[in-house]
């Protein structure tokens, strides 16, 4: 035990005088450890680690698949009669619940926040088991058609919203006009089944009843819902593809009758699918999660062999060091203990690093990935990422030790004290070096550049033209917190009064009765009249200032007039994307769809396309091959319930002066979301300024370990050369000659690298052609020359750096053989 | 005094590490003449080598002053000594010091690919030939030095320390390195090449090849304990 602490303080000792070593490995492997104790942790909580609900191998979610006429799916989701139909039939599962989720304001809170919702029957917690902070879950009597108001809240509600007030159970909470009991407050440590959307936290429980959908649309087939969800218990007995054939005749008979009557829908189908909660939860979560770890132990492979290389250099220094050791009596099994407790050290110094970093990387993926990967508020520090950490600290301060020993060669230890250090002690041969800094080279470039090409493009992507602005305009939707919903006639002339308070507002400059582009379009079935091709744009409400507000050009015919709006004229504007899709030459005018109705509208106008981030850009550069995003606009009602305002240059509105305005005008009017559309543009480029931001990052890691990397190998080439550099500079070589010397040395391995990296891309394209043949345009030619340039540049300075310590000082410290 | 080839005046070299100085060479002077035959030797620690890098440019005095043909070369930058060891010193190492991936041709023309203006090829080939010849190791030009024995490789490395002309040769322990006879051999060739005019300074520990030296020095604790060198200049 003496004798290792003695080696530990001798290596510690040793260490310390390499600041800039330690320093590199205590970076590198850190960095690419913390990344892979990160990635693994992540990996077996999506992919290993049980749900945290009893039975979890036995809770499913049934899905209601909408197939067309040709057998093409058509969506996955419920309508409402269906949902309920199938919650009543009991049929396979052995509990079950439904749910129905939405957004509403808290009317009788002083701050009127927007909550998350989810109405919900009883069964849900008792399936989930849900741990409870204060209170009760919801019981058979607030059960379906029960009608009984009751609310549960979540344990940040709780805190944030009620500041954790204890007496908060029998407390009422109103929204839209009921009045619900606070019966229930989850516990801080439940953890919500994410089906709806990842990262979405339901706020406030409420029972199923309560949920916002119209009248129609609980009577309507014809309707589907992506807010729906059923999940359940499958009985025991009943396997999943048994629980697919009992439930699909079941709601498919049921759904035919619902919409016999609806031309439409002639020829579909419904197909039920029934699947683990776990696979729904993780959706495409899975396939990120792997990649982010295949993605992760490719940078530590690039780390590792860079610190090899580092080490090999460290090895060749040691030389004289480790020959007196041999001299004296050392073994090859004491020179490996001496270096295991260099690698110890610097491995167990890496790994604490490591452990910060995933720590920290927790916490990031925490506020920045909570809505693209499941589960990560359960991320933590737990024995799986000690465990790994341990194992990890271990094999790599073994591997380090092994490869490093593996390079003295023994018996030329002792003559290398008899030559006084000079002229003798090479450990790899010239090749060797050779191959490792082609081999370097090669796997940088394709790094590099393939970081860059993913840079650009999601860099293009933000930067993509939108088709309309966004600058300065934000969007008002309107809570009507009462049970009774006003008419069409009743709330046409409160909006008309609400409008003339909000255009008399000094920070307004105009105002619009329709909702921003960002704030989405639905999709809609319309029939072409001429010929009875059906058609399912995607469709928006907007009025007479909509297109001149948002900037976008009106191309051919009219725009819509306040007079269409009041006297409920049906007419359409359609997209460029939508008039080509109708007829090839795009002339539309005057062409009238059917909604169903009995009254068709009639095409008045072409605007431009528009590109909504997120999916799909405008790219239209009028080849056949084109097809945009198929578009179409009605004029809003005056009864509209959705504004934007655009504000003055430098000015804004506040959600509780708005709140107030409102209130002037009809108490029941609450504000529901207020958002400016350049912070749901932000929120809609979420994944691409990720993709940015981590290519960007990736990129500068990469370049990092690339510089690293030849930085090791090089200057482990300029250390077995430095007598060979003194007995150049004694015959009267200058640093000029030296440099040049050594850079043409290695110009050949770089060439050979470069050549490599070309040979990469040519397997990877043959493998993977028909993900790489978009990147392949002239335009990749400035990254190739600016990926060419970068590795240039990193090598002649790896060439430089490690030579410098011999060039810059007398010949006579190379040909010595010490500093 | 055209013909001094070397003339150093109180020179001092002092080693500093964290706490302590140590004097290598204090106040040393020595002047050597064209033609002449110089030994330094002494027991060890008494400052040869240090004395041999300071003469060669490898190292910096401390202190004192240093003349090569005329030139003052005590406060050189790195790449003026480089200049000034190409064209007026050659060095012979104990340990060789040849580069084994190029041949012996290429090692011999090495210092010449060095010169300020680098000579034809023509020139070289014949230079190094010569050089060669002198050294009776023309045989042997295309062979790398791993190839050869330990005398072979010190007579090449004497080669490429004449090969480009220099006002003299500074030989470090010639035969530390070499068996009897290898060493004898290499020695002969020194003195041959003094006899044809060839200006030699040579560091060893052997008093039976210093004694092959016209003027010997004797070095201890860093300071010149006979005065031949110097009577010999006054």
């Amino acid at each position: 035990m003496r004798i290792l602490i003695r080696q530990h303080k001798q290596a510690w000792a040793s260490l310390k005088k390499k600041p800039g070593f330690v320093l590199t490995v205590l970076m590198t492997m850190g960095i690419t450890l913390g990344a892979l104790l990160c990635a693994i942790t992540l990996n077996y909580l999506l992919l290993v680690e049980p749900l945290p609900y009893p039975d979890q191998d036995r809770l499913f979610v049934a899905e209601h698949g909408v197939t067309g006429a040709k057998k093409e799916t058509k969506g996955l989701a419920f309508t409402y009669p269906g949902l309920v139909h199938l919650y009543k039939s009991k049929a396979a599962f052995e509990q079950a619940a439904i749910m129905s989720y939405g957004e509403d304001v808290i009317v009788s809170h002083n701050s009127q926040p927007l909550v998350n919702t989810a109405y919900i029957t009883p069964e849900l917690h008792q399936i989930l088991a849900s741990p409870l902070a204060l209170g009760r879950m919801f019981e058979a009597s607030e059960a379906m058609d029960t009608h009984n108001p009751v609310a549960m809240l979540s344990y940040n509600t709780w805190q944030q919203e009620f500041n954790g007030n204890v007496d908060i159970l029998e407390q009422k909470i109103n929204i839209r006009g009921v009045s619900y009991r606070i019966v229930g407050v989850l516990a801080e440590h439940f953890i919500e089944p994410e089906l709806e959307e990842i990262g979405r936290e339901t706020q406030v429980w409420l029972p199923f009843d309560f949920n916002s959908a119209g009248e129609g649309q609980r009577q309507s087939f014809g309707n589907i819902s992506g807010n729906l969800k059923f999940i359940g218990l499958l009985n025991k007995e009943v396997s999943q593809s048994q629980a697919v054939q009992l439930l699909t005749p079941l709601v498919n008979d049921r759904w035919q009758e619902g919409v016999a009557e609806i031309s439409f829908f002639k020829g579909w189908s419904i197909d039920m699918r029934v699947r683990p909660v776990k696979e729904v939860m993780l959706g495409q979560s899975e396939s990120i999660a792997i990649m982010l770890l295949a993605g992760v132990v490719g940078l530590v492979l690039i780390a590792c062999a860079n610190i090899s290389n580092l080490f090999m250099a460290r090895t060749a220094e040691k030389q004289r060091q480790m020959a007196i050791q041999a001299a004296i009596g050392a073994t090859k099994k004491h020179l490996f203990k001496a270096m295991l407790a260099e690698t110890s050290i610097l491995m167990f110094m890496s790994i604490i690093l490591a452990l910060v970093i995933a720590k920290s990387g927790f916490y990031i993926m925490q506020q920045y990935l909570g809505a693209v990967l499941p589960r990560v508020n359960e991320l933590s520090l737990n024995p799986i990422t000690f465990g790994c950490a341990v194992l990890v600290t271990v094999v790599f301060a073994l591997f380090f030790a092994k490869l490093s020993t593996r390079m003295i060669n023994y018996r030329a230890l002792n003559t290398t004290l008899q030559s006084s250090g000079k002229g003798s002690g090479l450990q790899v041969s010239k090749k060797t070096r050779q191959v490792l800094i082609a081999s370097q080279v090669a796997l940088a470039t394709v790094l590099v550049f393939a970081n860059f090409s993913l840079l650009k493009d999601a860099v293009k992507t933000i930067n993509a033209p939108l088709g309309f602005t966004t600058t300065n305009i934000s969007t008002l939707r309107l809570n009507f917190s009462s049970t009774d919903s006003p008419s069409q006639e009743e709330s046409i002339p409160i909006m008309a009064g609400i409008m003339e308070k909000l255009e008399a507002l000094p920070q307004v400059e105009s105002l619009s009765q329709s909702g921003s582009p960002l704030d989405g379009f639905y999709l809609r079935a319309l029939t072409n009249v001429a010929n009875n091709e059906r058609y399912t744009p995607f469709l928006k409400g907007a009025d007479q200032r909509y297109f001149n507000m948002i900037e976008q050009p009106l191309l051919q015919g009219d725009n819509f007039t306040r007079v269409d709006r009041q006297d409920g004229n049906n007419v359409m504007i359609v997209n460029q994307a939508f008039a080509k899709q109708l007829k090839a030459d795009g002339d539309v005018l005057g062409l009238q769809l059917s909604m169903g109705g009995p009254d068709p509208h009639k095409i008045i106008g072409i605007v431009k396309d528009i590109a909504i981030p997120g999916e799909t850009a405008i790219e239209d550069d009028g080849s056949a091959e084109y097809t945009g995003v198929p578009r179409a606009y009605v004029a809003s009602r005056l009864g509209a319930q959705t504004f934007m305002l655009k504000l003055k240059s430098g000015q804004s509105v506040s959600r509780e002066q708005l709140g107030k305005l409102l209130a002037e005008v009809d108490s029941r009017y609450a504000v529901f979301s207020f958002n400016s559309a350049d912070d749901i543009l932000t929120q809609r480029l979420f994944s691409e300024i990720t993709t940015a931001v981590t290519t960007a990052v990736l990129a500068g890691l990469v370049f990092l370990l690339a510089g690293i990397g030849l930085y090791g190998i090089l200057s482990y080439g300029t250390q077995l050369r430095r007598f060979e550099l003194g007995a150049r500079m004694a015959i009267g070589a200058t640093k000029q000659h030296l440099v040049t010397m050594i850079i043409n040395d290695n110009a050949k391995s770089v060439l050979v690298g470069f050549i490599g990296s070309v040979v990469l891309f040519a397997l990877a394209y043959i493998g993977l052609s028909e993900y790489i043949q978009p990147f392949l345009t002239w335009q990749v030619l400035p990254m190739i020359v600016a990926t060419l340039i970068l590795i240039t540049l990193v090598t002649l300075f790896a060439c430089y750096w490690p030579l410098r310590k011999y060039i810059n000082k007398p010949a006579i410290f190379s040909l010595r053989g010490s500093d | 005094m055209t013909d001094i080839k070397i003339e150093m005046k109180n020179i001092g070299k002092v080693f500093e590490t964290d706490d302590v100085e140590t004097h290598a060479l204090k106040d040393v002077d020595i002047v050597i003449r064209a033609g002449e035959y110089v030994s330094i030797s002494g027991p060890s620690g008494c400052g040869k080598s240090t004395l041999l890098s300071l003469l060669g440019l490898l190292d910096e005095s401390t202190s004192g002053s240093y003349v090569i043909e005329g030139h003052d070369v005590s406060h050189l930058s790195l790449d003026e000594a480089a200049h000034i060891r190409n064209e007026k010193i050659g060095f012979v190492f104990q340990s060789f010091n040849l580069i084994d991936e190029i041949s012996v041709f290429d090692n011999v023309a090495l210092p010449l690919q060095y010169k300020k203006e680098i000579p034809t090829d023509e020139f070289i080939k014949e230079r190094v030939e010569a050089c060669l010849k002198m050294v009776e190791m023309s045989h042997r030009a295309d062979h790398k030095p791993n190839q050869l024995s330990g005398g072979q490789q010190q007579r090449i490395a004497i080669a490429r320390a004449l090969v480009a002309d220099p006002a003299i040769l500074l030989v470090d322990e010639p035969t530390g390195n070499l068996d009897s006879q290898s060493g004898d051999t290499v020695m002969a060739v020194l003195a041959e090449l003094n006899k044809n005019g060839t200006t030699i300074c040579m560091v060893t520990h052997d008093a039976r090849y210093a004694d092959m030296a016209k003027i010997q020095l004797k070095l201890l604790d860093g300071q010149i304990v006979n005065d031949e060198a110097l009577k010999v200049a006054v």
